[in-house]
């Protein structure tokens, strides 16, 4: 569709950035960020930013196949944080990136506190304009998930980073936590400026021939639709705390379609994840922005900030 | 052979011209989609939506191409949950797909004999390679197994092929026709086939070669795993060069989320590559799960 000059205003503002469009393209479902952009009319201007894939301090070769099964509704996936190493990323991969284009953001990973603060430290003299911090990764032996799980250790871990970087930290919460808000009530006093709800949830999928898991590393973290519902549910819980202290939410979990991304703002998401939406649909970028468009002038809004965090009681 | 294909993939609404379900739950389908068809290199492959209600898309490698009528081909066998609903796909219905996708068989020196050698689901890429190979001059050698009959009109091949005896005479007939020399073999006991698997036909061949002509040749092969390790096992031992198509389990197939994995051994050093950019197509010297 054309956009008239009278198209109400998508962009969004979150933890000190102004971003385009609220779409954020998450970490694990575009690589490193060059690979999208080989599709016809694939455009990094119809997000806001896009998130690489999460590095570690040390190159990192990933967990065997299976890596990845659909299941009804969704995917489980357990790729183990393959990457080549953040200073591989900060020299190689960061200097050809189109940054005029969208902003890139850093997602960092580590085993323990002083992994997350050396790749903070990395990531700080480097393009990024924002570093989400991993500790809800549920395919990894150590780190991850484990510091995610339990409160304390999630605000330690954003308390090891905060010193060692002036860029925005965004805390990517577990679902799998059974108690999201006081987590992100935790790494919001310890200084995270923006939180990311939620991460996948832990599955597992089995082959009745060989009797033996399909994923190679036997569970994986399942997404899509399936988990949406969740997604929104988190998204509630966690805002009932960061809106007191004006902290954003990058709310993901299942968007695949333009009321989904409707569904997420109206909950409470100052920004909007696509991950397995990209994978069911590549171009779904530009059709989510026209759908959030035409959604807004259909209410008489002129600014997609109005609809976030709508929703009657 | 280990830079990733770079080529721009299109996202286009193929329509079903033409669907035919054969014996062994084998279809083939004839879509419309025009500019895959211009670009397509033979073990490139297309990511199909199978349904509305199968969100994720479903990796199937290129048979033919018509560039001028913009149509491809596939062949694939209704397995899964995905791919028994691609069977239920009509003809008119449009189809949301990728492509072309992957890094192609390297066929750059016509002056090789290129033996392709393809088992089920896997001579559908053999299909495309011979028929690039001979309208470029080069001189393939196709030899396809199948457990079930053919989902291909057949019939006596008129090409005499050194080491190749007995009852094997039945070819594909649209190979025949192109001029692309081709055997069949199954263990299903099919009339005119060789009674064995397929890489046991392509060696009878080989062996049939002298020294000099052995030297030459390039095996491409794609199909099961336990066939692919055969193939490996036959270039090593003639040391002949091959390259393997491979398949895994696939989510993103633009490189993005490193979901389909096949482990290689470069220089000393193990990898995780991605079979969707990175292959489908690698040197089988490089694989070490068919060392």
């Amino acid at each position: 569709m054309t956009v008239e000059s009278t198209s109400p205003d998508i962009s969004t503002s979150f933890a000190g950035l102004k971003l385009q469009t609220p779409l954020v393209l998450l970490s694990g479902c575009i690589g490193f960020g060059e690979e999208y952009t080989r599709i016809e009319g694939f455009s990094n201007k119809d997000v806001g930013a896009v998130i690489l894939k999460g590095t570690t301090v040390e190159p990192r070769m990933g967990n065997a196949p299976h890596r990845v099964y659909e299941t009804p509704s969704g995917m489980l996936n357990a790729i183990g944080l393959q990457n080549p190493g953040t200073r591989y990323v900060i020299d190689e991969i960061l200097p050809k990136l189109p940054h005029h284009e969208t902003q890139f953001w850093a997602n960092a990973n580590g085993s323990s506190l002083e992994d997350y603060a050396e790749v903070a430290a990395m990531y700080d003299d480097s393009p990024v304009t924002a570093i989400e911090i991993n500790i809800s990764c549920p395919n990894v032996k150590e780190g991850g998930v484990h510091f995610g799980n339990n409160p304390e250790m999630a605000a330690k871990v954003v308390a090891a980073m905060r010193p060692m970087t002036s860029k925005p930290l965004i805390t990517k919460l577990s679902p799998n936590n059974a108690d999201i808000a006081e987590t992100a009530r935790m790494v919001i006093e310890a200084g995270t400026d923006g939180l990311s709800v939620i991460n996948t949830l832990v599955g597992m999928a089995v082959d009745i021939e060989k009797r033996a898991p399909i994923i190679g590393n036997t569970s994986g973290g399942l997404s899509g639709p399936a988990i949406k519902p969740v997604a929104l549910w988190k998204i509630h819980q966690t805002r009932a705390i960061s809106a007191k202290h004006n902290i954003p939410i990058l709310g993901q979990g299942g968007l695949t379609t333009g009321n989904d991304a409707i569904e997420f703002a109206i909950t409470g998401a100052d920004a909007l994840g696509l991950g397995t939406g990209l994978f069911y649909d590549p171009l779904i970028c530009g059709k989510v922005c026209d759908d959030l468009r035409n959604y807004l002038t259909r209410h008489g809004m002129s600014a997609y900030h109005e609809l976030v965090g709508s929703l009657q009681s | 052979m280990t830079e990733s294909n770079r080529n721009i993939i299109f996202e286009e609404q193929a329509k079903v011209l033409a669907h035919i379900h054969h014996k062994g739950e084998q279809c083939i389908m004839r879509l419309h989609a025009p500019k895959t068809a211009r670009d397509a290199k033979p073990g490139q492959f297309v990511h199909i939506r199978v349904s509305q209600a199968k969100a994720l898309r479903r990796p199937i490698s290129i048979m033919l191409t018509n560039p001028e009528k913009g149509t491809i081909d596939l062949l694939y066998k209704m397995i899964g949950e995905g791919t028994h609903q691609l069977g239920e796909r009509k003809v008119g219905e449009e189809l949301a797909m990728l492509g072309p996708i992957g890094k192609p068989f390297d066929l750059s020196d016509v002056s090789k004999r290129y033996v392709l050698i393809g088992g089920g689901v896997g001579i559908p890429p053999m299909v495309f390679a011979a028929d690039d190979l001979i309208a470029r001059g080069g001189k393939p050698v196709v030899f396809a197994g199948s457990e079930v009959e053919f989902p291909f009109a057949l019939k006596p091949s008129t090409f005499m092929l050194p080491g190749i005896t007995g009852n094997t005479t039945l070819t594909i007939s649209s190979l025949e026709e192109r001029g692309i020399p081709c055997r069949l073999a199954s263990n299903a006991g099919l009339y005119g086939c060789y009674e064995g698997h397929v890489p046991n036909l392509a060696r009878d061949y080989l062996l049939g070669l002298d020294e000099k002509e052995r030297e030459n040749c390039v095996l491409l092969s794609c199909g099961p795993h336990p066939m692919l390790h055969a193939v490996a096992r036959l270039g090593r031992e003639l040391h002949i060069p091959a390259q393997l198509s491979l398949e895994e389990h696939m989510a993103c197939a633009i490189g993005g989320c490193a979901g389909c994995v096949v482990k290689t051994l470069e220089n000393g050093e193990e990898k995780y590559r991605r079979v969707c950019v990175d292959g489908p197509v690698f040197n089988a010297d490089i694989l070490p799960e068919f060392a």
